[in-house]
Order: structure tokens, then C-alpha cells, then sequence
């Protein structure tokens, strides 16, 4: 991508000042600290506990890899934007169409200070986001409900809140993972240069069934 | 949660599902007409009465009953309600129904309906979901409740009559709402 789309921006927190920043090359993850939080808890697993990960990712087409900083390198929050696998129900949209928020984490003592706010708010400031249908899947395993003091229900109601700040909405969706457990969500952001057409498309496609039976 | 959800259902036909509203009395009153009598035999109560169906209406803000329904082509097709004591020793479970118009029975429109209602009660706070079924007569309804979690908590042998006076089972089943993922 592009590293004009880059932007930063100072997040001022009780506990601190925090740089978020978007479109981060592998260069700049590179250079940076991963916080020792992201790891293992009991309960609990980070969604990806090796910055290497985040340099991958952010090698990608369109990928949009955020980070929240502490001392300018420090990496205390991620966020990812990435288009869906090629064998994934989502890719079937066609390429290019469907971008996924795979990741979005904030390490423990930096939570509750409205950062993962900004870190979507960069991460859906893509210069294609009004061509493409950005989803989040919300599965409740992968939640640290221990670390947020919430039940699974309370969890799913913050991040309903959080991303419908930013223009996505509830989908009812037959995807065997999400149907799993009813706290499951599929949120979407479907652009405003998005076809009628498409978005049929991604109707029909969200319950696995298509127009000619 | 967010109303209407729009659902498209086996061999392509969709609905929409959202609450039940003071202005859907007529259209609720048709529902139910137009259920075979073998189905409204089965309620707990005479819902070709207009007073039972004004009584869910006068009830949508009450706050111990929450109905919702799915609609297509101006047409309800399905009516699904969940029911709170408020207090009590059983204030922690919800009773909960599902009634679907034959023609959209076994194109999962019944599902998503009863997924709304588990989703409802977690939001609720509800600890326990519970839902009376015929055997024999609801069979459906006890299998897609099984595949959702649902468990038989109890049978009741030959406790209801059907229409031409044969005793049937009922059975009590149950579905624990998790606060946690801890059922892992």
C-alpha cells in the first residue's frame, strides 16, 4: 500500500500518551517492541503473540496493519486489515471486494483507555474502504473475558458498540463457526460505492445459498 | 440488538424478523388463523380469541414479554416470544415459543427465530431458556432445539390430549445460557 495513506494520530489517555499509526510498513514493525503482555494468559491467548506476524501481514495488498505506541516503539495495541484468504466463504465475492478486521488487540494495562476506538478508526481509513465490504468476526473464544472483567454477553455488546461507531452493522449469517455460539458475531461496513448488485450478492452469501437454488 | 434482521432461508426464500409491533394486531390475528387447528390445539391459549391476541399486543412494552415476528410480503409467517417472570424463584429462566406457518416450516426459518430468542435472553440476563414441546406432535421443533443445545430436563407421560382425546409426552427442555466461555 501506498505509504501516503499513512496517518498518526496522539491519543492522550490518563495513563499516558499514545501514537497510533496506520498503513505500518514491515520496516517500521520491524524496529519496534512488542509488549510482553501479548502472550499466553490462563484463559486466554493473544491473537498473535510474535510481531512477525504483523510484518507478514503488512507485506500484503491492501493490508492495513495499525499500531498503538508507547516511547514512539512500543507496540501496547494492533489492529489488522486484511482481505480474506482465497479459500475462505468471504473471498467468494470476488477478489479484492472483502476485507477482514482479522485482529484487533489492546495488551491488558492499557485497555479501557479508549485506544482500540482509535485503532478502528485508522484501520477503516483505507483509501478503498467505500469500494469494499469491511466484516469483523467476533468469536467469543478468542475474548479475554478475564482480563475485562466482562461476561461473554457484556464482551459482545462492547465490540457491537465499539465498531458501530465506525459505520458497521449486525449480519445474521449461517457460517458454521460464527452459528457456533450464540454470542458469535458478524458485523459489516458495506462501502457506499458498493453496488446494489454486490450487495445481493453478499446477502445470498452470507447464508451459503445462491440465486439459482 | 439490531431489528430488522433480513434472513434467506432454503430454496432462496427470505424474511425478515423484528419485533412485534402495536400496528401488526391484524395481521398477527390472520397468523394465527391461518395455523391448522392441530397446531393452535396444542397452545396455551384460544388465540383465535381477539382478546388473546389483543393482550400480546397490550403486552409489547411490558417488559415480560417480548415477541418477535418474520414477515414476508406484508404477511407474518412466523411468531416467535419470549416470556420472564420478573421475580421470583424462577425469575432467572425465560419460557419461550415459536410458531411457524407450515409452508416455512423446514427452511430454517424456525432457527433463526429461536436464535434471536437465546440471543434475547442473554441479553436479558436470563440464565435458562425453557421450552414445552409435544412428543410425537413437535418432533421438529424437539430436534432443531437439540441441535441448539436445548436438553430434556423432563417428561411429563401422557399429559396432554390431542384433539381426538390420545394422550401424548410432554417434554420439558432446557438451555443454559454460559456467562463465560468456561463450557470449553
Amino acid at each position: 500500500m501506498d505509504e501516503s495513506a499513512s496517518k498518526t494520530i496522539v491519543w492522550e489517555t490518563p495513563v499516558g500518551k499514545i501514537l497510533i499509526r496506520s498503513f505500518c510498513s514491515r520496516d517500521e514493525i520491524r524496529i519496534c517492541s512488542f509488549d510482553s503482555q501479548f502472550g499466553i494468559h490462563p484463559h486466554y491467548k493473544s491473537l498473535y503473540t510474535r510481531k512477525e506476524t504483523l510484518e507478514k501481514i503488512a507485506g500484503m495488498p491492501d493490508a492495513n496493519v495499525v499500531l498503538a505506541l508507547i516511547d514512539y516503539q512500543h507496540i501496547i495495541g494492533f489492529g489488522v486489515l486484511v482481505h480474506p484468504e482465497p479459500e475462505e466463504r468471504w473471498a467468494e465475492l470476488g477478489a479484492g471486494i472483502m476485507i477482514e478486521i482479522k485482529a484487533i488487540e489492546v495488551c491488558r494495562d492499557w485497555r479501557s483507555t479508549g485506544v482500540a476506538s482509535g485503532i478502528v478508526q485508522l484501520l477503516v481509513n483505507h483509501p478503498r474502504i467505500e469500494d469494499m465490504i469491511a466484516y469483523m468476526v467476533g468469536y467469543s473464544w478468542t475474548w479475554d473475558l478475564d482480563g475485562a472483567l466482562k461476561t461473554a454477553q457484556e464482551y459482545r455488546t462492547m465490540l457491537i458498540r465499539l465498531f458501530g461507531q465506525f459505520g458497521f452493522q449486525e449480519f445474521q449469517t449461517n457460517e458454521s463457526n460464527i452459528c457456533l455460539k450464540p454470542e458469535n458475531v458478524f458485523m459489516a461496513r458495506v462501502g457506499n460505492a458498493i453496488s446494489k448488485e454486490v450487495q445481493t450478492q453478499f446477502k445470498w452469501l452470507r447464508f451459503g445459498v445462491s440465486p439459482s437454488g | 440488538m439490531r431489528y430488522p434482521k433480513e434472513v434467506v432461508l432454503k430454496e432462496g426464500k427470505e424474511a425478515v424478523i423484528r419485533p412485534l409491533e402495536k400496528q401488526d394486531e391484524g395481521l398477527l390475528g390472520q397468523f394465527y388463523a391461518e395455523l391448522p387447528d392441530s397446531d393452535r390445539w396444542f397452545m396455551r391459549y384460544d388465540v383465535l380469541d381477539s382478546k388473546v391476541i389483543r393482550k400480546w399486543i397490550d403486552g409489547i412494552d411490558s417488559a415480560t414479554v417480548f415477541s418477535m415476528i418474520a414477515v414476508t410480503e406484508d404477511k407474518i409467517v412466523g411468531h416467535a416470544s419470549l416470556h420472564l417472570r420478573g421475580f421470583g424463584c424462577t425469575r432467572h429462566v425465560g419460557r419461550i415459543r415459536v410458531m411457524i406457518l407450515p409452508q416455512y416450516r423446514h427452511i430454517r426459518l424456525g432457527t433463526w427465530m429461536l436464535l434471536d430468542l437465546i440471543q434475547l435472553g442473554m441479553d436479558k440476563g436470563l440464565e435458562e431458556l425453557r421450552t414445552d414441546l409435544v412428543v410425537g406432535v413437535e418432533d421438529p421443533a424437539i430436534e432443531a432445539a437439540h441441535k441448539l443445545d436445548f436438553f430434556e430436563r423432563g417428561e411429563l407421560k401422557n399429559y396432554v390430549k390431542d384433539s381426538c382425546g390420545d394422550l401424548h409426552n410432554m417434554v420439558i427442555m432446557t438451555k443454559r445460557l454460559h456467562k463465560n466461555w468456561g463450557d470449553f
